[in-house]
């Protein structure tokens, strides 16, 4: 199998130097490691490549798909009222769910890889996959009813502006991902913040609104569905009354913890059976993912425990100032809401954009929890803060690294010197 | 001393004078190429802030309004006296520079005599009396606002130092990126946009 594929690779192979050679060469080094061995000098080459690093992470995202999807399905159906229990009508919450997130997944890698492979073919060098990754975290930050052309704009934005003019993958100083995020944030706000937004499919979130089915739900799946004799989508069915569709976080500063529990469970929360972005809303998978992440040695583990550290300080000391009710959630109450465990896992880990010295690991997960909370609780202007906190710090990375250096070198030097001191 | 504390904050990270004003761009963008540089010049603009701010508060207040001792109201001849005020304060950072670091003197050249027509130092100014802060709410907006710029450009600085081995494209090197990249650290830095300190009434 193995070989006849490398048969093949080797038949199609294009003339070099052309863009379709670009696009082999892609391919190419996606199925195989390729053996070019180092000239000169002694190294170590590991089948571990660049490639092979990213799909990891690509993996560890798995599970956030798939509940993700699935969640769209679940948000949509609670809000009508209909197969409120988590594993009724699967078949229909999981179409629905695909047919949200597979126009978002494509549009994001055809317009992310277009420009990646443009650049590779006019730079002439191999195609880099640095977007798969930025291109699977997107697709899992994005609220799930997101107009497709503001995607793209805003992925054309994050791979142009943000990588490619730092000279491409490893070269940029903000995480990718996270500034197509906050280029929607920014550029369209009404799309990706408020109430309305995370539960996909409906004309509003007000009782008695109705669902907005498209040709797909109604012409496609319905006559497939009916013939097998299982639920179809009902395309007269309204919202039911008192539901808000507001996320746990929206309810936290409006009213406290105990707004948030009226509303929905902790088991609710943990689980990840709420509205919220695609994919940061369940906490044990996201945390598997980031235990795959630390033992295949991918992610760093310093940062996630001094961001867990930092999150956990910020929200003590705000229990102690407790001037809004919001401020008065317990700090471990504080980790069921919002999108911290994501960020934390897959979106400051990011090793092109986070600190790369062990002391500046540290201090940067550090900063990334404290202003973090910071933001949540104190600013009302935004509903979470990661994103924005992880962004501020990136940029402060390089100063970090720098100063951690230079304290490095002082000290060494100092040894150094009383060393020559010693022996003289 | 709460509300000290308050308007140095916003004006070191909420309002900062380059990120979201776009102020004393020239100098940022000149003297950003290496930290050791910048980080002197961020200091110099510290101190000059710091020092003009409050003198310039006494020369609005007590020279320049009606309420002062000329009695008449003087405030066409502000900026010419701001702007005195400030050349001799930078006048004098020179000279301690070049007294006790000839290295970073020679390093800064001409950028540390031309901190003088640096927006922000004027704009600082302008937007005290806008703004209609008392003497000790000057004295903080002077140093937030040089801490602010201090932190931005020490940023750029080693973000400009670690891209020196990136593979930027030609066209962009220099100059270019450094422009993005202040956008870019624009955008980061709206994530505190929009706290309002005074809100929580400590």
């Amino acid at each position: 199998m193995k070989k006849r594929l490398l048969q093949f690779f080797n038949k199609i192979e294009p003339k070099k130097g052309s863009f379709a050679h670009t696009l082999y060469d892609g391919f190419f080094t996606f199925a195989f490691t390729p053996n070019h061995t180092t000239k000169g000098g002694v190294h170590i080459r590991d089948g571990m490549d660049l490639k092979r690093t990213m799909v990891y992470v690509v993996l560890a995202l798995q599970l956030c798909y798939l509940l993700g999807t699935y969640n769209i399905g679940h948000q949509h159906f609670v809000a009508l009222g209909q197969h409120t229990a988590l594993l009724d009508g699967f078949h229909l919450k999981l179409i629905y769910g695909l047919i949200q997130v597979l126009p978002i997944f494509v549009v994001t890698h055809v317009v992310g890889l277009g420009i990646e492979f443009y650049y590779a073919y006019k730079k002439g060098h191999g195609i880099e996959e640095g977007f798969l990754v930025s291109g699977a975290l997107i697709p899992l930050i994005m609220p799930p009813d997101i107009p497709l052309w503001m995607l793209a704009v805003a992925v054309a934005f994050a791979v142009w502006i943000g990588k490619e003019a730092f000279g491409g993958t490893g070269m940029n100083i903000l995480n990718v991902a996270l500034l197509a995020r906050v280029f929607v944030f920014f550029a369209y706000p009404t799309y990706i913040s408020g109430d309305e937004v995370w539960v996909s499919g409906l004309e509003s979130t007000l009782a008695g609104s109705a669902a907005d089915y498209g040709w797909i739900h109604l012409n496609l799946f319905n006559p497939l569905f009916e013939g097998w004799g299982w639920s179809t989508f009902n395309a007269a069915s309204t919202v039911v009354d008192g539901y808000t569709g507001a996320t746990p976080l929206s309810l936290a500063f409006q009213g406290g913890w105990e707004n948030v529990t009226n509303t929905y469970t902790t088991s609710q929360m943990l689980w990840g059976t709420i509205p919220g972005s695609i994919g940061e809303t369940s906490k044990p998978l996201i945390l598997f993912g980031a235990v795959f992440l630390i033992i295949t040695g991918i992610a760093s583990w310093r940062i996630m425990f001094s961001m867990l550290l930092g999150a956990v300080v910020m929200s003590l000391l705000l229990n102690a100032w407790g001037a809004t009710p919001f401020m008065e959630v317990p700090w471990y109450y504080q980790f069921y809401m919002g999108s911290f465990f994501f960020a934390m896992a897959f979106m400051a880990t990011d090793p092109v954009t986070a600190s790369s010295t062990n002391l500046g690991k540290w201090l940067y997960g550090f900063l990334i929890g404290f202003i973090g909370m910071i933001i949540r609780v104190l600013n009302p202007a935004y509903p979470e803060g990661w994103m924005l906190a992880i962004l501020f710090m990136n940029v402060f990375a390089p100063l970090i690294d720098h100063y951690v250096l230079e304290s490095n070198m002082k000290k060494r030097v100092k040894r150094a010197k009383a060393r020559a001191a010693a022996q003289a | 001393m709460g509300e000290f504390f308050n308007i140095f904050i916003k004006a070191a990270f909420i309002e900062n004078l380059v990120l979201a004003y776009f102020l004393g761009m020239c100098s940022y963008l000149a003297v950003s190429k290496t930290v050791k540089t910048a980080f002197g010049l961020g200091l110099a603009v510290i101190f000059v802030l710091g020092i003009t701010m409050p003198i310039n508060w006494l020369i609005q207040e007590y020279l320049l309004s009606e309420t002062g001792v000329f009695g008449t109201d003087l405030t066409f001849l502000r900026f010419i006296l701001f702007i005195a005020v400030i050349a001799s304060m930078v006048q004098l950072v020179e000279m301690v520079v070049e007294k006790f670091s000839p290295a970073l003197y020679n390093a800064l050249g001409i950028f540390l005599p031309l901190i003088t027509v640096n927006c922000a130092i004027l704009g600082g100014s302008l937007f005290m009396v806008s703004r209609e802060y008392n003497f000790s709410e000057s004295v903080a907006f002077g140093l937030g606002g040089g801490f602010g710029w201090f932190l931005a450009i020490i940023a750029i600085a080693a973000i400009r130092e670690k891209i020196r081995y990136s593979n930027v494209p030609p066209a962009l090197r220099g100059l270019g990126m450094a422009f993005i990249l202040t956008g870019l650290m624009g955008i980061a830095f709206m994530s505190l946009l929009g706290i309002d300190p005074a809100a929580f009434g400590n």
